[in-house]
């Protein structure tokens, strides 16, 4: 089926389904099938914040002070959680936005990717404060093999979907030959390709971005690079939000409730939700082992922080409706909740301590020499 | 969050943190259509320590303040959310490994239950993360703010909800 930026049929939109129907024509929010994404664009945008509205002076000094193997975890999770917002900035655009059939759907979409935009201009504000050159961190990521291992892993699942995502568009169903190649663009697999990615990206928002924030905020219990802390908590802030977008998606298809393919292929993809959401934990705890190979932290070390990452996985497949994977029960870093909490974000400048407040700021500072021309 | 409710939370919010006195009508306004604008406390009367109350006069009836001796949760007047018509919402809470709470003062269920010791997994604390999720076996609750996360029929959210009866919780 043939995309096009305005669809000229008429269709009732309580008719279709999340995915792979009408492709959306009029963005109105009058009559919305999933009230739940309108919902969550207007948290969103309530949520709205700029990484130039937190002072990270003092960062500056923390990091220098800071011993090798500790400036080694802060930027190395810097690194992944840069890779991990490229990829979420770009990659849901691209391959729901063609697939997508509901306005408010589209419009979450958007609105989601734009906010992990911000936090990728949030990583550029934080590197440029701590080091003199940024292109030492950026020009890492590709290369660093432990950081280009999980990208993959990331990736593949996006890649797979929009490679025959495009051929679905431009070709329709049947067996096609490209370049010699044949190509079977079956709907079905269109659709399994699609849960997958959805599962994917569950399992980065849920899972993989947590060792960072719990290092960033390891180091902010003991009073370190506070200002990049109060950016990661604006950030995870967000993630919550995405994760609970995925999860409505994720549990709006497995219970066939707009499509009843998706509820067929979500039953015959459960061992591979197990195998994604597995094999995350385990390169996140691989991770853990990179990060502190050279020195633990005070807090946190590679074992808490496996443990820590088996909870949350326990926690995250469990919300989707599985039994949990690891024997984990206890939350091992229960503190991190109070970090996590939004309820102390810093929502209203003008009530605390954040000074370097943009939006509406004036100068203030009057010196006696602007006066030195007034005439009484 | 609708801007009224955003002032309510803010003014709970202030009211916790300072100690001085706010009224929560906003909330309650809001809570009861708006018609109404009945103060759960008297402005003009600040709260005696528990240990300097007389004893409730009449055994069945019992109010905000008598309570003060009879349980745990929070000994200091917090703002809790009342409902016009409906008695306050004073209910036993049982968890299905043992473990017991009575909710009484508290303006959410997470709130009671960790003034209570009872530990649970949490993160936003307004219902959009669905970290505190908890499965209900028995019992009926009433969300203050429409939870925004994912839950399954049999599931709720502590953190934006209070209870309508006893509890049973897994």
């Amino acid at each position: 089926m043939a995309y096009t930026t305005f669809n000229r049929n008429e269709f009732d939109t309580f008719e279709q389904p999340m995915f792979f129907g009408e492709p959306v024509n009029v963005a109105r929010y009058d009559q919305q099938k999933h009230k739940i994404f309108e919902n969550l664009i207007e948290k969103q945008l309530s949520f709205f914040w700029r990484p130039e509205e937190v002072d990270l002076t003092n960062d500056r000094k923390d990091f220098m002070d800071l011993p090798e193997h500790e400036k080694h975890i802060f930027v190395s999770n810097l690194k992944y959680q840069t890779l991990l917002d490229s990829v979420q900035g770009r990659s849901p655009n691209v391959a729901l936005l063609p697939v997508v059939s509901l306005p408010e759907l589209e419009t979450w979409i958007e609105t989601w990717s734009f906010s992990e935009t911000i936090h990728s201009r949030s990583y550029t504000h934080i590197v440029r404060n701590i080091v003199p050159n940024p292109a030492v961190v950026f020009d890492d990521i590709t290369k660093n093999e432990y950081i280009v291992r999980r990208a993959i892993s990331v990736t593949k699942y996006y890649d797979d979907f929009i490679e025959l995502s495009n051929y679905y568009q431009q070709l329709g169903e049947g067996k096609h030959t490209v370049n010699g190649e044949t190509i079977d663009v079956n709907l079905h697999e269109l659709k399994r390709r699609l849960y997958l990615t959805m599962v994917s990206v569950n399992v980065l928002e849920a899972i993989r971005f947590y060792v960072s924030f719990a290092c960033s905020f390891a180091f902010a219990e003991r009073a370190k690079m506070e200002g990049n802390a109060k950016i990661i908590k604006l950030i995870a802030r967000d993630e919550a939000l995405h994760l609970t977008g995925t999860q409505h998606m994720l549990q709006i298809m497995a219970r066939g409730k707009d499509d009843a393919e998706f509820a067929q292929i979500a039953e015959e993809c459960r061992d591979d939700v197990v195998a994604i959401f597995h094999e995350a934990a385990e390169q996140e705890k691989e991770w853990a082992d990179y990060l502190f190979k050279d020195g633990s932290m005070i807090g946190l070390n590679k074992d808490i922080l496996s443990q820590y990452v088996e909870y949350i996985t326990n926690q995250r497949i469990g919300a989707l409706g599985f039994e949990p994977i690891f024997d984990v029960r206890n939350n091992p870093l229960p503190w991190i909740n109070a970090w996590l909490n939004s309820d102390n974000v810093q929502v209203a400048p003008q009530e605390a301590e954040i000074s370097s407040y943009l939006v509406g700021a004036i100068d203030s500072e009057v010196d006696t020499a602007d006066f030195g021309d007034f005439d009484l | 969050m609708t801007n009224a409710r955003r002032a309510a939370r803010i003014g709970r919010r202030r009211w916790a943190s300072s100690k001085t006195f706010h009224s929560d009508a906003q909330t309650e306004m809001e809570l009861t259509g708006g018609s109404t604008t009945q103060l759960e406390m008297d402005l003009g009367e600040l709260p005696l320590p528990s240990y300097a109350r007389p004893a409730p006069k009449e055994d069945n009836v019992l109010e905000q303040g008598d309570l003060f001796d009879l349980l745990a949760e929070s000994p200091e007047p917090t703002p809790q959310t009342i409902f016009e018509g409906m008695e306050k919402p004073i209910f036993e809470v049982a968890f299905a490994d043992g473990r017991n709470a009575r909710f009484q003062h508290a303006n959410t269920l997470l709130e009671s239950l960790e003034a209570q010791d009872i530990h649970i997994e949490y993160q936003c604390r307004e219902g959009y993360c669905g970290s505190c999720r908890v499965r209900l076996v028995e019992g009926d609750v009433h969300y203050i703010e429409e939870p925004m996360a994912w839950i399954d029929d049999d599931e709720i959210l502590p953190c934006c909800c209070i209870p309508k009866s006893a509890l049973k919780l897994q």
